[in-house]
């Protein structure tokens, strides 16, 4: 039995009632008093008036150093001054935060996040941000059965990382780290639109805007960092999930500091600076409602690792129109441009080696026509490759982090390649006769061309800088393929069919050249068809066992390269099965034929008919191998919602006309 | 800057430039979330944020208010009033005068030829209580119609019911603060995180500083019930018997309060002897909770120091849906757990002004929670406008669910819609939408000219939105707040304020009725009536005649009884802390709960439960909400929750689309798979437009005549998914 009506404590008059809020001054953060929110605080952010707790940086000690080894007061590690003002929007004010130049990130508290989407509102409205775009998105992964169900919601946005993949991979140099608070900040007038970054990023933090074709990401509200409040999102948080503070600080009320939950690609990748705090139970099973085939189980150390979820079961489809996609002009540009270093190398190194048929092609008058020719495939092949910039006129900053990015140094590369190609061709002029007499023919006076210069040696050398361009550009391509945030990608079946694509493009195309060579100089075309069918050959081969090693990787892999591989094989499956057979017919034919020559006598006009068609094929081959390589890739992302950040449902609403409506928050793609 | 960078970037971050910050509250939900409007140099609305010296929201917001200031100039707005003979005629655009003077003409010819009842009133939870004061003496005083209610129909009217059943007049007794201070609280079909966040975080909050137990009663694994420490997934509309079970529990373990059920209370042993019935052995087959569960929490409620109820449409939308609160109310009485601070019975609103149309619209009454049926009532109104008192009629007309049915038998010839959207939110759309057809005249006010029940009008009145007008909201635990008109009415649209003067002025008795010019004497006059005792000598609990606009706005937010006597800027934070109700002996009423089950339930013909409710994303029909970009994105079009074993059973996929059909028609939805539900149950959001309301059925509640949207029955069927698609974006076209 208990006190029947009120508390004896509690007054009856009604002025004195409990009806209205009195901060709590107990917590640690000292709250300014009423209309005195802004005083000693520089003027970056206008703190409201009778601002709470939950809003301000609390003023705790910091630990030296973070879990990995690294200083989290960031300002020694530069030589930049301490009170060295951000200039955000060219304000000169440096800001009146104390703990502006220690690493800062945010914490979450994923046992309390209800999914409310206030974080992420709050940050599209400070940002401006149209539907489509958004610097923090929240998703889910759910496990259990009714009525033991568990969701947990993870609100994610950028993680400011120690090791920012982004920074390092952006060829523009759009990415700084800065001292202050260790913010990754982008500059969207830098971007040129290009999309590594997305790539790199194991959290989708950067956004891809496919209206204005550039990128731009969160920036840590530093305006509200730089007066002491904690960024926007963290102040919306109504599940009081969401926290931010200097790094390896566990907030008030927390018991957990720990770097990773389902759902959270490894923090090994980039040293994230997210910190995360989840202590309820969960089933060991724990699924995504988006269309990634990947979900989460629990390993014995209670870790949840990705496996792959079977979500189209097992059955096999063409979906060929699928192959044209948004990627279509890189599918073009790396086949181009590695056929053209094979078509240009391939006969160049094989002169160097001294093969009789390759010395007698270089020195004849078709060369000339073959290096303008590589030239222009990579000509065309960069020209696709800026088309599918967000702004290709902005082409010229893709070599502006030779640092960092392998983007720039494959650029470079690939520009040099041509470069010094086209100084072959120049070189090469004085001693093509047919370059000369249309030279003379127009009364150009060319004499002056004909002395005695060593022209042969020039074009030796620039041909090998040429080489070594290619080939280092080569490297680089598929340095920027090997992403550990893209496990599909990061095998070394990646560089096997960069050069396998080299060798048997390279052949087919040089292969043209030759043999009309040999023709026009009646020269038996025999041995010259054998040399370039080994090397197309070996190109498939190299092709074909990088294929074999990475099915045999993935079928073996429970990531996110599984599940892409899973999508190879189903959505997808009867399409690699095709290019799949395609390969192995095309080796076989071609060792058939090879065979076939060395033990009997061939009909030429039939053989060589025979090599044009197991070349058309291996365009094919190509094309559809190549498109698979840029369509299949899964990315580490985090878990998407049912509509909010998920692909299927992305490609649903374009599919029905829901995307016409910009407030469905899907933007229609713009390539 | 690290990796060795020398050369900055520059650092730009949106910047919004505010040059004046305008106060006002939030339109949404009946949270009551102050919200400060930024308005830069050329008076354009830049931003928003939360008043973070408010006590309801202490600077947070949910996701539709921290974008509620993008929808002033969303598409569909009315611009123009609108015009036209038939309903399958096209408008055209007319002046303010034409639109009036036809909507008076022909209100007046309806009245004349089929008597004043002939022609409805249905307005809304969503307009400023000024406006709903003035639109009841325009009704009750001016028209005289006794058809004349609002959509809190269709989502409050239980709980006014019940506490007018259990205490004698509606009112919730409790507030936000009681979370500081209960042991145990129990939420009955209430989903706080997506229903009412800012209220959820207030909870959370009090449960970071103190753990108490939160019991949650729900068919479906919402986040609330998932964060619960017990919950309970109860079958659908067996509330009541979960209740009688625990009351059994209480009772015969000798766990209530009798000194509070002694002194304050009446008809405790109707109630113990009921309850006998309830025996937790067997109750436990009807309500699909175990008897140890009962026992359990029936234990730890009555255990509490102090123990407070929270409910919301889960109890609302049933058969049960008066019974559920009114036994809500019993259990609170017999744990004493009344007007206590952490004690109480506290109903979660709905609607931004659902106590603002109850308190003042006199909808279900007369103004300030007068009854028609009580002739003083009569008298006091009818002299302060200055009418016959025999012109009131002496008992409540039709309520909005009735409405309808009596359109369709011919009773009702003329409707005015004033801001709600019966052709989506009311059950069973197939009658809704013959109703309408079937009438001579529809007028319908409404911020948004492609709201769909525009669809059958014969006049449009575009009316302003929110903070384009002035006046006064009442939240869920009674506090009074301000919107400020921070901006001009968008284009030709007028307040609606503005549009019931107006249209009072179009007949005889608005001449000789004062209404006032201003919002602001329209709230002098619910002052006035406000002061006062009640029938039962007691003095009136609706008491906001210390309140002014200036004070309100300095206090951000008064709850009532505020009296003209009190100091300071509180008032008071719970009713019946005295033990003194406003019944006529001033006890309060325990009343047994009988249950019965009259609801459509699964069967093999239709095998699935359905159900129906909120996602934090969108409001109401979505007018609003379908239009701001990153709302709308996270639930842009109409799908149902599901259970993957069930679907399995069935070969539908996630992400694909079924047929849904029942006993009234059928709707077209994307299938989400999801443990959450049960496996013969599926949820549907209802905020789109032709979908679950094609489906439901919406048995009407005895006592409170709100419907059942949450319990009937449909089955699944195949479609062909290309078509599904169609259909569904043709649904979508906003």
């Amino acid at each position: 039995m208990r006190s029947p009506v009120i508390e004896p404590e509690k007054p009856q008059t009604s002025a004195l009632d409990v009806g209205v809020f009195t901060p709590d001054i107990s917590a640690k953060t000292s709250i300014p008093e009423v209309g005195q929110e802004q005083v000693g605080r520089s003027n970056h952010w206008e703190v409201r008036s009778e601002e709470q707790a939950y809003a301000y940086l609390p003023e705790t000690p910091s630990e030296v150093e973070n879990r990995y080894g690294k200083r989290i007061d960031l300002v020694e590690l530069t030589d930049n001054p301490v009170g060295r003002s951000l200039f955000i929007n060219g304000n000169p004010e440096v800001g009146s935060n104390p703990d502006r130049n220690k690493q800062h990130g945010f914490f979450f508290t994923a046992d309390n996040c209800i999914g409310c989407h206030a974080c992420e509102s709050a940050c599209s409205e400070k940002n401006d941000n149209p539907a489509h775009l958004a610097f923090r998105s929240v998703g889910y992964v759910e496990g259990g059965s009714y009525p033991d169900y568990k969701r947990m919601n993870i609100s994610m946005a950028c993680n400011h990382c120690d090791d920012p993949v982004c920074l390092k991979g952006c060829p523009t140099r759009a990415y700084t780290k800065h001292a202050e608070y260790g913010a990754v900040l982008q500059d969207p007038d830098t971007c040129f639109g290009c999309g590594y970054c997305t790539w790199v990023c194991p959290y989708n933090a950067p956004q891809l805007d496919p209206v204005k074709g550039q990128v731009s990401k969160c920036n840590m509200c530093v305006d509200r960092l730089e007066v002491g409040l904690k960024p926007a999102c963290v102040s919306a948080c109504v599940g009081n999930a969401l926290d931010f503070g200097v790094i390896e600080n566990t907030p008030e009320n927390r018991q957990q500091c720990k770097t990773s939950i389902p759902g959270f690609p490894s923090p090994e990748i980039t040293q994230p600076n997210i910190r995360f705090q989840q202590t309820k139970s969960l089933p060991e099973e724990m699924t995504r409602t988006d269309d990634m085939p990947v979900k989460y189980h629990k390993d014995e150390n209670g870790e949840y690792l990705p496996v792959v979820d079977q979500k189209v079961g097992k059955q096999r489809h063409w979906n060929l129109s699928k192959l044209n996609s948004r990627e279509n002009p890189l599918v073009l540009f790396t086949l181009l441009a590695q056929g053209a270093l094979g078509t240009f190398m391939i006969p160049f190194i094989g002169a160097l080696a001294g093969i009789e048929m390759f010395t007698q092609f270089t020195e004849s008058n078709f060369f000339l026509p073959l290096v303008i020719l590589s030239i222009g495939m990579t000509s065309l092949g960069l020209f696709m490759s800026v088309t599918h910039l967000g702004k290709p006129f902005r082409f010229y900053r893709g070599f502006n982090n030779l640092r960092y990015s392998p983007m720039s140094r494959e650029g470079l590369g690939l520009a040099l390649f041509s470069a010094f190609m086209g100084l072959t061709a120049l070189f090469l002029v004085p001693s093509n006769e047919w370059v000369m007499s249309i030279l003379q023919g127009a009364g150009v006076d060319s004499l002056m061309l004909n002395t005695h210069f060593p022209w042969a040696s020039v074009v030796e050398v620039s041909g090998v800088l040429a080489s070594v361009s290619g080939a280092t550009g080569l490297y680089y391509m598929n340095q920027c393929y090997q992403i550990k945030a893209r496990p599909f990608w990061h095998h070394w079946q990646t560089a096997s069919s960069f050069v396998g694509n080299s060798l048997s493009i390279g052949a087919m195309v040089s292969g043209v050249l030759v043999l009309i060579f040999f023709n026009a100089e009646s020269l038996p075309n025999q041995v010259a068809l054998e040399i370039l069918g080994a090397i197309f050959l070996l190109g498939l081969v190299l092709e074909a066992l990088g294929l074999k090693a990475h099915n045999h990787t993935l079928n073996r892999s429970e990531n996110e390269g599984g599940a892409a591989h899973y999508v190879q094989c189903t959505t997808f499956g009867k399409t690699y099965l095709l290019r799949n057979a395609l390969l192995g017919f095309n080796i076989l034919a071609a060792s058939g034929l090879l065979i076939y020559a060395n033990v009997f006598t061939v009909n030429e006009p039939l053989y060589l008919a025979a090599w044009i068609g197991i070349s058309l094929m291996n365009i094919v081959t190509a094309l559809i191998g190549r498109a698979l390589f840029y369509n299949l890739v899964i990315p580490t992302t985090m878990p998407g919602a049912f509509f909010w950040k998920n692909k299927g449902f992305e490609q649903h609403a374009r599919d029905v006309g829901l995307a016409d409506n910009p407030a469905c928050g899907v933007a229609p793609l713009s390539h | 800057m690290l990796f060795g960078r020398k050369n900055r970037k520059p650092i730009a971050i949106p910047s919004k430039k505010v040059k004046e910050w305008k106060y006002t509250t939030c339109n949404y939900c009946s949270t009551g979330c102050s919200i400060e409007i930024g308005l830069d140099e050329q008076q354009k609305i830049v931003t928003t944020r939360g008043h973070a010296g408010a006590d309801v929201n202490r600077g947070k917001l949910c996701i539709k208010g921290i974008l509620e200031h993008e929808l002033f100039e969303s598409p569909g707005r009315g611009t123009e009033p609108l015009i036209r003979d038939k309903h399958f005629d096209s408008f055209k655009p007319t002046s303010w005068d034409h639109a009036l003077d036809t909507t008076a003409a022909q209100i007046k010819q309806i009245q004349q030829t089929y008597g004043r009842d002939a022609f409805a009133i249905v307005s809304s939870g969503q307009l400023l209580t000024e406006e709903f004061y003035t639109l009841g003496k325009l009704a009750r005083g001016v028209i005289g119609t006794n058809n004349y209610d609002g959509n809190t129909t269709l989502c409050m009217a239980s709980a006014v019911s019940g506490y007018k059943r259990s205490f004698g007049a509606d009112g919730p007794p409790g507030c936000y603060d009681d979370f500081e201070h209960t042991h145990c609280l129990m939420a009955f079909g209430s989903n706080l995180p997506e229903q009412h966040p800012i209220i959820y975080w207030r909870l959370k909050e009090a449960l970071e500083k103190r753990h108490f137990p939160l019991i949650v009663v729900d068919p479906r694994v919402t986040m609330l019930a998932q964060f619960a420490d017990i919950h309970l997934p109860i079958t659908p509309g067996t509330d009541c018997v979960l209740i009688n079970a625990m009351m059994y529990v209480i009772i015969n373990e000798g766990l209530q309060d009798q000194a509070y059920i002694d002194a304050h209370t009446q008809g405790f042993n109707e109630v113990k002897a009921l309850v006998q019935d309830y025996n937790p052995k067997s109750a436990q087959h009807i309500c699909g909770i175990d008897e140890d569960t009962i026992r359990n929490v029936a234990r730890i409620y009555a255990k509490a120091p102090t123990a407070m109820s929270i409910w919301t449409m889960g109890i609302n939308q049933s058969t049960h849906g008066s019974d559920g609160v009114a036994n809500i109310n019993n259990l609170n009485m017999v744990t004493g757990n009344i007007g206590k601070p952490g004690g109480t019975s506290l109903s979660i609103t709905g609607q931004c002004n659902a106590m603002g149309t109850r308190e003042w619209s006199s909808c279900s009454g007369l103004p300030g929670y007068r009854y028609l049926e009580n002739e003083q009532d009569r008298n006091e109104i009818a002299d302060f406008w200055g009418i016959d008192p025999e012109f009131l009629p002496k008992k409540r007309g039709l309520s909005q669910t009735d409405i309808f049915p009596a359109i369709e038998t011919g009773e009702i010839k003329g409707l005015w819609i004033v801001a709600t959207n019966p052709m989506t939110s009311m059950p069973n759309t197939a009658r809704i939408r013959k109703a309408l057809e079937k009438l001579d005249f529809l007028v319908i006010q409404d911020v948004y000219q492609d709201v769909e029940t525009n669809q059958y009008s014969h006049v449009y009145f575009p009316a302003s939105v929110w903070a384009e007008k002035e006046g006064v909201h009442t939240n869920t635990e009674r506090r009074v707040n301000l919107i400020s008109n921070v901006l001009p009415p968008y284009k030709n649209s007028k307040p609606d304020f503005w549009i019931f003067n107006q249209m009072a002025k179009r007949f005889d008795q608005g001449q000789t009725v004062h209404f006032p010019e201003s919002p602001e004497e329209a709230f002098e006059e619910m002052k006035y009536l406000s002061k006062g005792k009640m029938a039962n000598g007691e003095p009136r609990n609706l008491d906001i005649s210390g309140m002014t606009y200036d004070k309100i706005l300095a206090a951000k937010g008064i709850q009532w009884p505020y009296r003209e006597e009190d100091v300071g800027l509180k008032g008071q934070a719970r009713l019946y802390s005295d033990g003194v109700f406003p019944t006529a002996n001033g006890k309060a009423n325990l009343l047994p709960i009988h249950f019965y089950n009259n609801n459509e339930q699964p069967c093999a013909e239709y095998p699935f439960w359905l159900n129906s409710g909120r996602v934090v994303e969108h409001f109401h029909t979505r007018t609003r909400t379908g239009k701001i970009g990153n709302c709308n994105k996270f639930s842009p079009t109409a799908y149902m929750e599901m259970n993957p074993d069930a679907a399995m059973a069935l070969g539908v996929k996630h992400q694909s689309y079924v047929r849904l059909t029942s006993r009234r028609g059928d709707a077209v939805v994307l299938v989400q798979l999801t443990q959450r539900v049960p496996r013969n149950m599926v949820f549907i959001p209802f905020h789109f437009h032709d979908c679950v309301n094609r489906l439901t059925l919406g048995l009407l509640d005895p006592y409170s005549r709100q419907p059942a949207f949450k319990q009937c029955s449909t089955r699944i069927e195949p479609i062909d998914q290309a078509e599904a698609a169609r259909i569904n974006a043709e649904r979508r076209t906003f």
